[in-house]
């Protein structure tokens, strides 16, 4: 895994001595657009081990992504394209690469089109663009409501989207709408898994039903959007584990159902001259079920908060300042056999129940397709050690001290 | 008396109301393969956002940016709202979702002029001063504008031929008082070269519009094209 991540680098530093340009060529007459993009990470933190990573000592460059995709207009309103996608960040990803989309879209009215295969789902200013570290100022966006552990939870369904822009009268701006249904399938190696994996418990599939919409107000307010997306879920789940209370047992066969999974989250983008801010709040409410044989032995209703303020602005045209306040609770309450060894967690002024994250950010162009970042994180908190979000008892076995602190240095290119 | 140089554009521009009063900056121009003579400023938008890759008569277009300069500049700040990085990453974020392409980029008005005059559908824009030949001058009016009256009769402004031999036009603005019958009562010089406004004044005010319950006042957009 080190000599593919060093090679992945040595690539990324030769591309970048040339001018990276996308690819176009015609095929039956044709013309079909190559783009690609990668990016390199290195985190370095004063305590708390984070992001699946052991960066309290030197730090880690467990960071690494790349996506590819091919794209043609078909007709006039036709086109189909699609993306891969790998990523090691840690423990998460594992180098396992997927399609990250790959649809054909067909738009009928400007008011009106249909797409269908594997698509990205829309959630909040930035769920379906939160892979894609060249668009904005930060390294890492708010994990209170983009973690990135949590990644394949909302990336992408293979399904449907209806969508379309419809113009306000009287001057009163525009109207974007999505609304969506598919299947969600999470990869063996997302941050449930991992999470998971400390009880000994491990996901042999993930996934289910996905549906929700999106709609968001181009406002006569210049440069104002404003918006808010809901996702419902139906889940289930296969895995294998170990029961604490029999350990000699071997492995048990289990089934996971979700009794209720939703998302709801508020946003809104202003940009003024050099100037973006940016503010987002998601709510996500997960009530679920272990079973074995058909009874039920854990019950978990998890509710996770989190809200974010940003700002960045251009100072100069190659380099960007930015900053942001991220602030993230959640609640877990549990039911049934098991429960006792999972104690209620209700109490979000602990540490253990919150992730408070003040940063600060950097962002120079050496060129317009390479980009480098400097980023400082400084948090009041580790969450919930039994929810995927940033802090793992695998890479923290001491235990958690209540305050970390990181350096994030990222570098990306696209094309 | 017939001058080619601006019937469609002036017939097109009334018909539909006031212009946008920033049209001068730049000059939106098509290939011929487009039917339309006139686009509001929404359609603008919504094309080189990609929210749309057709006018509203079905005819298929395709946007062509410039890369950087003053009209870049004009066009960006008049029409899309948003600065150069903006739009960039707009389009960076609909590549690598898959709902979109990169729309073709050229270096010089002049690249702009040509890829639009060989493309079919293509739609750009150029500095107001820029040669145009071989493509069609889209007329920019605004798309919301419910008071307007439909343009019965016209006549064509006659461009002096001393400016028009020395290179000199532009757009001149003229605010119109229609009376209930339709004739026009009133023109009313807001902008642009004076010798220009007298020539357009003098045609305008023969001009005939449907009538209406009441008397109506409309800004009317007229392009002086010294290049055809």
């Amino acid at each position: 895994m080190y000599r593919r991540t060093v090679l992945l680098q040595s690539i990324c530093l030769c591309a970048a001595q040339l001018s990276l340009q996308a690819q176009e060529f015609k095929l039956f007459d044709r013309q079909v657009q190559i783009h690609g993009f990668a990016s390199q990470g290195f985190v370095h933190t004063s305590d708390n081990n984070w992001l699946t990573m052991n960066t309290s000592n030197v730090g880690s460059g467990e960071f690494t992504d790349f996506g590819a995709n091919a794209s043609v207009q078909i007709t006039d309103k036709f086109r189909v394209g699609a993306q891969i996608y790998d990523r090691n960040l840690g423990q998460l990803g594992r180098w396992h690469s997927s399609l990250d989309w790959g649809f054909a879209d067909y738009r009928f009215k400007p008011w009106f089109g249909v797409r269908g295969g594997k698509v990205k789902t829309v959630l909040g200013l930035y769920n379906d663009t939160q892979d894609l570290d060249f668009l904005r100022t930060f390294a890492l966006l708010p994990q209170s409501v983009y973690p990135t552990d949590l990644r394949d939870a909302t990336i992408a369904h293979l399904g449907g989207d209806v969508y379309g822009t419809v113009p306000l009268q009287r001057h009163l701006g525009d109207l974007s709408y999505t609304a969506y249904a598919g299947h969600r399938s999470d990869s063996i190696y997302s941050g449930i898994a991992y999470v998971a994996s400390q009880y000994k418990f491990y996901y042999s599939s993930y996934g289910g039903l996905q549906y929700g919409g999106d709609l968001r107000w181009n406002t006569p307010l210049k440069g104002l959007l404003i918006g808010v997306s809901r996702m419902d879920e139906d889940l289930s789940a296969k895995a294998k584990f170990i029961n604490p209370l029999n350990p000699s047992g071997g492995f048990i066969p289990d089934n996971e159902h979700s009794k209720a999974d939703w998302t709801n989250q508020f946003y809104g983008e202003w940009t003024v001259g050099r100037l973006q801010i940016d503010s987002e709040y998601r709510r996500f409410v997960n009530d679920q079920v272990e079973q074995v044989a058909g009874s039920a032995i854990l019950e978990t209703k998890v509710d996770v908060r989190g809200w974010y303020v940003s700002g960045a602005y251009r100072i100069f045209k190659r380099l960007k300042i930015g900053s942001y306040y991220s602030r993230y609770s959640v609640t877990r309450v549990s039911g049934g056999p098991l429960a006792p060894l999972f104690p209620d967690q209700t109490d979000t002024s602990l540490p253990a129940n919150h992730i408070y994250d003040k940063v600060i950010t950097a962002r120079v162009d050496l060129k317009k397709f390479w980009n480098l970042k400097v980023e400082g994180h400084f948090m009041d908190g580790y969450g919930d050690s039994t929810f995927p979000d940033g802090f793992y008892p695998q890479q923290n076995p001491q235990g958690f001290k209540p305050n970390t602190n990181a350096l994030v240095l990222k570098t990306s290119l696209n094309f | 008396m017939k001058n080619q140089r601006f019937l469609p554009l002036v017939a097109a521009v009334v018909m539909f109301g006031s212009v946008h009063a920033l049209a001068g900056n730049v000059k939106i121009i098509a290939n011929p393969s487009v039917k339309a003579e006139a686009i509001s400023d929404s359609e603008i938008k919504s094309v080189f956002l990609e929210e749309r890759n057709s006018l509203r008569d079905g005819t298929h277009v395709e946007p062509v940016l410039s890369r950087g300069g003053p009209a870049h500049a004009a066009f960006l700040k008049d029409y899309l709202g948003q600065n150069d990085d903006a739009l960039q990453n707009y389009y960076r974020s609909l590549v690598f979702t898959g709902k979109g392409s990169m729309p073709k980029v050229l270096h010089s008005d002049e690249e702009v002029v040509a890829y639009v005059a060989k493309t079919r559908g293509a739609i750009g824009y150029v500095s107001s001063t820029a040669a145009v030949d071989g493509v069609k001058t889209l007329a920019v009016y605004q798309a919301e504008n419910k008071t307007a009256r439909k343009l019965i009769s016209s006549l064509e402004p006659v461009y002096p031929a001393i400016l028009h031999s020395n290179q000199i036009g532009g757009t001149v603005r003229l605010k119109v008082t229609i009376a209930s019958n339709g004739t026009v009562e009133d023109v009313e010089l807001l902008g642009g070269n004076p010798i220009l406004g007298e020539a357009a004044m003098a045609a305008v005010k023969k001009w005939v519009y449907a009538a209406g319950r009441s008397r109506t006042q409309t800004e009317v957009s007229i392009l002086f094209d010294p290049n055809r």
